[in-house]
C-alpha cells in the first residue's frame, strides 16, 4: 500500500492572453469584453466561464484562459475585441499553468508564500500575485484547490520546489489537467 | 555514599524506560523524558563546565531556556556543536556531551590561572593595556584573548554539513506566546470569540507553572482538551519566539521531537515566521539571581530551578540544601522537595517574617528571618554557607550541599520591549513590567507582573477578552464544559523584600555568562560608563545569549546604587533579536546550496543538454557555454569560426522582451532612451541606449517597430529585470504623461541567432512568406514571418558583427522551429553555438556587455556620446551633462592587442604605461582568442583611451604574474566598416 498523497500536482495545457486597458479605458475595455461574453473579474478575483477563466491581479489588467488554439490566435482575436480601449499579449508559452490540490497543499505553500492561504482569508473566486520560493507566482483559489501560474523558465525550479515542500506530507503526484479539467474544479 | 537524587515520580520522565549517555567521557544512565541536566543532577555531576574569563568552576543554575552556565558541546554524527543549554536539551539514547573551555580537563583547567590573578583582569583590562605597539592587537593580543576567552569553539562546526533547513509562513489572529495558566486562559477564551489563535509554547508540554502544582493537573487537562477541538487552535510545542519585528511579525524556532525529525528527512529545526493581528504575551516571570560572594559556585542554583527538577524529573538538586530568598513563591521548591522526603537545612530569608516562612517553621524547618548569606564555602561544589543577621549579628555556618537563592521573579518583558513598549517599574514586585499599545496586543499574566497560577489565569482571561473586544469579537462565554474545575485558590503570600546584593569578599556574578561582577559594574560607573547601555558595553553584562535574563536587572540595581539614584531612573538594557540563541542555518532555511537561488532554464534546455552542451550559471539562467565537455578554446573557436565562414545558431532566448503598446509607446520611447525612436518606421528596428537618473548607461538593445503603437524592447540578459522595473517605475511615476502598457514577454518568447555569411540561405528554406532580399528586408529590417510554420517574428539585427537574424517564435513551439533550421542549415555546414563562442564573436566586433555596461560607465565612455538626442528630454539627460561625465581623461573603451601573437590577455589585467608600472591607467574587461587570425585580442577601458589609439602599453596581471605588452587599437577590431551584416 502507497503513503497517502500529500497533493496533486496537475500541469494545464491552455492558451492564455493578457489585457490590459489604456489609461482611463477600463470601463470600456470592460464593456468590450461583455459584448464577447466575457465579464471581467473586479482586481484580486478570478472568475470562471462556460470555457474560460478570467483573473485580475495587476490594476486594470486581465489575464484570460482560454482551451489551446493556434499560437497567437486568441491574442489577436483580443486585441481586435479591446477596439483601442487597451492591448492584448500573447503570454501562451510565457506562463506556466499549475493546479494543486490535496490535504497538504496549503502547508506546503506555508515553506515558500507569505500570503495567508486560510479558506477564511483567501476564499474560493480570489486571486494574489506574489513571490514563492523566490520567483513570482500568481495563486488563485480555483474550486478546492489552488491555480498556480508562474513564469515558463521558472516552472521546473516550482515544481522541483514543490516536490521537496511535500516531504514529510507524502509524495506528490502529477497529472495533466486540460481545459475543461480546471472550470470542472471550479465548479465543484 | 551519596544519598539517591531520583527521590520521586517526574512528571515528565520514565523510570522504567534506562536511557545512556555520556558526559566528559563518563558512561552514565538517565531516563527517558530527562534533559541533560537532570540526568546530570541524578548522577551527582554538579560541575559542567568552566565560566568564560576566569574559567571557574560552573554547574547548572536553572532548569530552562534561561540557563546562563550549563553551556556543553554536543557531539553528534553532523560533528560538535557547541553552546547547547544543558537544561533544554532532551536526553537520548547515545547522547554525547563534553564541557567547553577547559584544558586539559573540567576538574583541573589550566585556564582557572586567570581567577588567581583576576585583580589585574578587570572589565575592559585589555583596551587599556594592550595599547602598544599599535600592530600588536591583531597579530598577537586579539588572537591570545580570544583564545583565552569565550565558550564553545565555532571552528568546530566549520566544515560541518549543516542539516536540512526550513523556513514556515504562519498567520493568525491572536498569537499567544506561553502556554502558562495565563497563555491557556487567554487561548480559549480567544478561541471561544472564533478568532484563529496560535499558542506558542517554548518547552515540550504546555502547562508552565501549573505542571508544577498538582492542584492544577485538572483544569490543565481541560484546557489542553478544549483547545485540542478547537478548529482554529494552532498548537506549536518546543517552539521559543526568536523575535517581535513590528507589524505583526514574530519569528519563531521550533525544535522538532524525534519522530517528526525522521518524517521531516532529518529535519530539526525549523523556522516559524508568524504574523499575526495581535499578540498575547503571557511568557512568564523569571527568576533572580542574587549577588554574594561565591554565588556562583556550582550547587547554588535558583530555587525555582530545584522545583522544577524535582516536579518534572523527580531529581533533588541536593540532599541538604540551604535556601536564600526574600519572597514567598521561593518557598514552593522547600515545600515540594520536604514533601519528598528531602530535609533541607534551613532557610535564610531576608525578611523579618512572611507568610511562607510560618508554613516552612509548621514543618519544622528552620528558618532565619532577617538574615544573608554572606559567603559559599567549596570550590567544585557547595560545602558550606556563611550567614549573617542584617544588622552584621549572628554570624554562623551552615553545612550544606546546594544554595537554592530566589531574588525574586521578573516578568518577562523582552518581546514586549521590541515592540516597542514601555517598562515601568512595579516596587510590588521589584522589577520592571511592560504595556502594550491596544493595537498591538497585551502582557498577561507573571509576564504581566501579576503572580499566583490563579491571579495569572484570570489575568489572561481578562487580556483575551480586552483583545477580542479590540478586534470587534464578543468577549468570550464561559464554557461550561470546561469551566468545571475551580481554580484552585492562590496561597495567601507576604510581598517580596527586594535585595540585590550582599557585599563582601569575593567575587559576586550579576552575569554568570560573559563572568561580570558587581565589582565590575561599579568600576563602569566610577570610569565614566555610567549610562545603562554604556554599563552594558563596557562589563558585557547582559550581552551573552541569555542577554541577562537571570542577572539583568541585579547590574541594573547595582548600577542605580552607585549612580544614587532610583532603579526606575536606570533602567533595564534593551534586549535584542534573537531572544534565544538560533542558529544561521535556521534562519537561512532551505534556500542554501543548490535551492540557494532559482533556476531559469532555457526552452531547450533538454536539446542542449542532449546535444552535449557545458552549462554556465549567468545570473539565475543555466546557458550553453559550449557544445563540448573538454575544456580549452579549441571548440570554442571552432564554433565561433563556423559563423564567420558559413553559420551558426544560438539560442538568445535569454534577453529580456518587453511588449510596449499604446498610443504613447513611441513617445515614451523617446523618453526612456538617450537617442530617438519615434522617427522609427514600422517594420525596422533600431539599437538605443538608456541611462539611469544619474546619466550613466542603464543598458543596451534593439527595439523594434511592428506598429505605429506596437514595439518590442529587448534588454541585456543580466539587466532584463532591472529595465522592465526601471521602464514600469518611469511610466508609472511620469503620471498622465504616457498612455502606454508594457508586458513581460521574455519568457513567451523564444529567440535564436542565426548569423554568419550563408544566414540567409538557410533561412530561406524555412521562411516561406517574407523576401528575404537585401532590397526587400535589410539589415536592422523586423517584422512577422511564418519559420517553419510557426507565426513568428524575425529581426535582421547582428551581435556577431556576420549577417545574421534573430528568429522570435512561442516558446513552447521553439522546438520544432531551431530543428527545422539545423536541419535547412545542415548543407551549409551550420554549428550551435554556444555563449564563448558568442562572446567571442562581440568582443571582435567591439560590441559591449555586462563587462563594459558595468554602471561606471557613461554612453561618453563607450564612445556613444553622438547618440544622446540633442533636444528633448530623457532620463539622465540633465546628470549626463555634467562635465566631469565629459572628461577626456575617464575611462573610454579601446581595444587592445598584444604585440607578440604568442601572449594572452586577461580580464582584469591593468593598464600601465611601461615606465610607471604603479599607476593604473585602465584594464581589460573582456578578452578572446581571435577567431580567425592568430593571438589574443580584447577590450578595455583606458584613461583617455581614444586619444591613446596605436600607444603601447604593458597590461599586468599580477595574480597570474604576467606582464604583457599591448598596443591600443579601435575596439572594431573586425569588420570596422560594417559590410558583413549588410551582406
Amino acid at each position: 500500500m502507497s503513503a497517502p498523497e500529500a497533493a496533486s500536482l496537475g500541469r494545464c495545457c491552455v492558451d492564455i492572453v493578457d489585457v490590459a486597458a489604456y489609461r482611463g479605458r477600463a470601463q470600456q475595455l470592460s464593456d468590450a469584453a461583455r459584448a464577447h461574453g466575457v465579464t471581467l473579474p473586479t482586481f484580486g478575483r478570478i472568475a470562471a466561464g462556460h470555457s474560460r477563466l478570467t483573473l485580475c491581479v495587476r490594476p486594470e489588467r486581465w489575464l484570460l484562459l482560454t482551451p489551446p488554439a493556434a499560437a497567437g490566435a486568441a491574442a489577436a482575436d483580443w486585441q481586435r475585441h479591446c477596439a483601442g480601449a487597451g492591448a492584448a499579449v500573447d503570454l501562451s508559452s510565457g506562463l506556466a499553468v499549475l493546479y494543486l490540490e490535496g490535504p497538504a497543499m496549503r502547508e506546503m505553500l506555508a515553506r515558500g508564500c507569505r500570503l495567508d492561504l486560510d479558506p477564511a482569508m483567501f476564499p474560493r473566486g480570489h486571486a494574489a500575485a506574489t513571490i514563492v520560493a523566490q520567483v513570482s507566482i500568481i495563486l488563485a483559489a480555483l474550486g478546492p484547490g489552488l491555480m498556480l501560474l508562474t513564469p515558463a523558465t521558472t516552472a521546473m525550479h516550482l515544481n522541483e520546489w514543490l516536490e521537496s515542500a511535500a516531504r514529510g506530507f507524502g509524495p506528490l503526484a502529477h497529472t495533466n489537467l486540460s481545459m475543461a479539467d480546471l472550470i470542472g474544479r471550479a465548479q465543484q | 555514599m551519596q544519598p539517591p537524587k531520583r527521590i520521586a515520580r517526574g512528571l515528565l520522565t520514565d523510570a522504567e524506560r534506562p536511557v545512556g549517555f555520556r558526559f566528559n567521557g563518563r558512561r552514565l544512565m538517565g531516563v527517558a523524558g530527562d534533559t541533560l541536566a537532570s540526568a546530570l543532577l541524578a548522577n551527582g555531576i554538579r560541575l559542567v563546565g568552566r565560566s568564560f574569563k576566569y574559567h571557574r568552576p560552573r554547574g547548572i543554575v536553572t532548569a530552562g531556556p534561561e540557563e546562563p552556565s550549563a553551556l556543553v558541546d554536543l557531539l553528534g554524527a553532523a560533528g560538535r556543536e557547541p553552546n547547547i543549554r544543558a537544561t533544554t536539551l532532551p536526553l537520548h539514547e547515545g547522547l554525547i556531551a563534553e564541557s567547553p573551555n577547559c584544558w586539559p580537563s573540567v576538574r583541573f583547567d589550566l585556564g582557572a590561572l586567570n581567577d588567581r590573578i583576576a585583580r589585574f583582569l578587570p572589565a575592559g583590562f585589555y583596551y587599556k593595556t594592550f595599547m602598544a605597539p599599535g600592530w600588536a592587537w591583531e597579530r598577537i593580543y586579539e588572537p591570545l584573548i580570544r583564545r583565552a576567552a569565550g565558550l564553545g569553539r565555532l571552528e568546530a562546526i566549520v566544515g560541518r554539513k549543516a542539516g536540512p533547513a526550513e523556513t514556515v509562513h504562519e498567520h493568525t489572529d491572536v498569537l499567544v506566546v506561553g502556554a502558562g495558566a495565563a497563555g491557556l486562559a487567554a487561548a480559549h477564551r480567544l478561541s471561544q470569540c472564533g478568532l484563529r489563535v496560535l499558542l506558542v509554547e517554548q518547552d515540550s508540554v504546555s502547562g508552565g507553572g501549573t505542571l508544577l502544582d498538582p492542584r492544577w493537573t485538572d483544569w490543565r487537562a481541560a484546557r489542553d482538551a478544549a483547545l485540542a477541538g478547537a478548529p482554529a487552535v494552532s498548537r506549536l510545542r518546543r517552539t521559543a519566539v526568536i523575535g517581535a519585528y513590528g507589524h505583526g511579525v514574530f519569528g519563531a524556532l521550533q525544535t522538532l521531537s524525534a519522530e517528526e525529525s525522521a518524517l521531516f528527512g532529518g529535519l530539526r529545526e525549523r523556522l516559524r515566521i508568524i504574523r499575526a493581528k495581535r499578540v498575547l504575551l503571557a511568557t512568564g516571570a523569571i527568576e533572580r539571581l542574587i549577588a554574594f560572594p561565591g554565588n556562583d559556585i556550582p550547587g547554588v542554583m535558583l530555587a525555582g530551578a530545584a522545583l522544577d527538577f524535582v516536579r518534572r524529573y523527580g531529581v533533588a538538586v541536593g540532599s541538604r540544601p540551604v535556601f536564600f530568598v526574600n519572597n514567598d513563591p521561593a518557598y514552593e521548591a522547600l515545600f515540594a522537595l520536604t514533601e519528598a522526603g528531602v530535609r533541607c537545612a534551613a532557610v535564610i530569608d531576608v525578611r523579618a517574617s512572611s507568610h511562607a516562612a510560618d508554613r516552612a517553621r509548621a514543618l519544622g524547618i528552620e528558618v532565619r528571618s532577617g538574615a544573608l548569606v554572606t559567603a559559599v564555602r567549596g570550590r567544585g561544589s557547595v560545602r558550606a554557607v556563611s550567614i549573617a543577621g542584617r544588622d552584621g549579628a549572628g554570624r554562623a555556618e551552615i553545612e550544606a550541599d546546594c544554595l537554592l537563592m530566589s531574588g525574586g521573579h521578573s516578568p518577562a518583558t523582552m518581546l514586549a520591549t521590541q515592540l516597542g513598549a514601555a517598562a515601568r517599574w512595579q516596587e510590588s514586585i521589584a522589577a520592571f513590567s511592560a504595556d502594550l499599545a491596544p493595537s498591538i496586543g497585551c502582557i498577561a499574566g507573571a509576564a504581566n507582573g501579576i503572580f499566583g497560577i490563579a491571579a495569572a489565569a484570570r489575568d489572561g482571561e481578562q487580556a483575551a477578552d480586552a483583545i477580542a473586544l479590540q478586534m470587534g469579537c464578543e468577549a468570550g462565554r464561559a464554557d461550561p464544559a470546561v469551566a468545571a474545575p475551580e481554580l484552585p485558590p492562590d496561597p495567601a503570600t507576604t510581598p517580596l523584600e527586594a535585595l540585590w546584593e550582599v557585599r563582601g569578599r569575593g567575587k559576586a556574578f550579576a552575569d554568570l555568562q560573559n563572568d561580570v561582577t558587581t565589582d565590575d559594574v561599579r568600576l563602569a560607573c566610577r570610569e565614566g560608563y555610567a549610562h545603562a547601555e554604556h554599563m552594558k558595553r563596557f562589563t558585557t553584562l547582559s550581552m551573552a545569549a541569555d542577554q541577562g535574563r537571570i542577572g539583568g536587572l541585579v547590574g541594573s540595581a547595582v548600577l542605580a546604587q552607585a549612580r544614587g539614584l532610583p532603579i526606575a531612573e536606570v533602567g533595564l538594557t534593551k534586549p535584542r533579536p534573537f531572544v534565544e540563541p538560533i542558529a544561521f542555518a535556521a534562519l537561512a532555511g532551505g534556500e542554501v546550496r543548490e535551492h540557494f537561488k532559482p533556476k531559469r532554464r532555457l526552452p531547450l534546455d533538454a536539446w542542449h543538454t542532449a546535444a552535449g552542451a557545458s552549462f554556465v550559471a549567468t545570473g539565475l539562467w543555466l546557458r550553453p557555454l559550449v557544445y563540448a565537455r573538454e575544456p580549452g578554446w579549441d571548440p570554442v573557436l571552432k564554433e565561433a569560426r563556423a559563423v564567420r565562414r558559413a553559420v551558426g545558431i544560438t539560442d538568445v532566448s535569454t534577453l529580456g522582451k518587453i511588449d510596449m503598446q499604446g498610443p504613447d509607446a513611441a513617445r515614451f520611447l523617446d523618453f526612456v532612451y538617450a537617442n530617438t525612436f519615434s522617427t522609427l518606421a514600422v517594420g525596422r528596428a533600431r539599437y538605443g541606449i538608456m541611462l539611469r537618473e544619474d546619466g550613466m548607461l542603464l543598458d543596451d538593445g534593439t527595439t523594434s517597430r511592428l506598429g505605429p503603437e506596437h514595439f518590442v524592447v529587448t534588454t541585456t540578459t543580466a539587466n532584463s529585470a532591472a529595465v522592465l522595473e526601471h521602464l514600469e517605475f518611469q511610466r508609472q511615476s511620469a503620471g498622465a504623461r504616457f498612455d502606454v502598457l508594457l508586458a513581460d514577454v521574455g519568457d513567451q518568447w523564444a529567440q535564436f541567432a542565426l548569423a554568419g555569411p550563408r544566414a540567409r540561405e538557410v533561412l530561406a528554406a524555412v521562411v516561406s512568406d517574407l523576401d528575404l532580399s537585401n532590397r526587400a528586408f535589410p539589415f536592422m529590417a523586423a517584422g512577422a514571418a511564418t519559420i517553419a510554420g510557426v507565426a513568428g517574428r524575425l529581426y535582421r539585427i547582428s551581435f556577431s558583427g556576420e549577417l545574421a537574424y534573430e528568429v522570435g517564435v512561442p516558446a513552447t513551439l521553439a522546438q520544432q522551429v531551431w530543428t527545422a533550421l539545423l536541419d535547412a542549415g545542415r548543407p551549409f555546414g551550420i554549428v550551435p553555438y554556444g555563449l564563448d563562442a558568442l562572446n567571442t564573436l562581440r568582443i571582435e566586433k567591439g560590441h559591449v556587455t555586462g563587462a563594459e555596461l558595468n554602471g561606471n560607465t557613461s554612453a561618453e565612455d563607450l564612445g556613444m556620446g553622438s547618440m544622446l538626442k540633442a533636444s528633448g528630454d530623457f532620463v539622465g539627460r540633465a546628470l549626463a551633462q555634467r562635465p566631469g561625465m565629459r572628461a577626456p581623461e575617464r575611462l573610454q573603451l579601446v581595444g587592445v592587442r598584444p604585440t607578440q601573437a604568442s601572449r594572452r590577455l586577461r580580464n582584469g589585467a591593468q593598464l600601465v604605461a611601461p615606465a610607471a608600472v604603479s599607476s593604473s591607467l585602465g584594464y581589460v574587461t573582456s578578452s578572446t582568442p581571435a577567431v580567425e587570425s592568430a593571438g589574443w585580442v580584447g577590450l578595455a577601458l583606458l584613461a583617455g583611451g581614444r586619444q591613446s589609439i596605436g600607444r603601447r602599453l604593458i597590461a599586468a596581471s599580477p595574480i597570474h604574474d604576467e606582464s604583457t605588452e599591448v598596443e591600443i587599437v579601435s575596439p572594431r577590431h573586425l569588420d570596422p566598416e560594417n559590410t558583413r551584416v549588410r551582406a
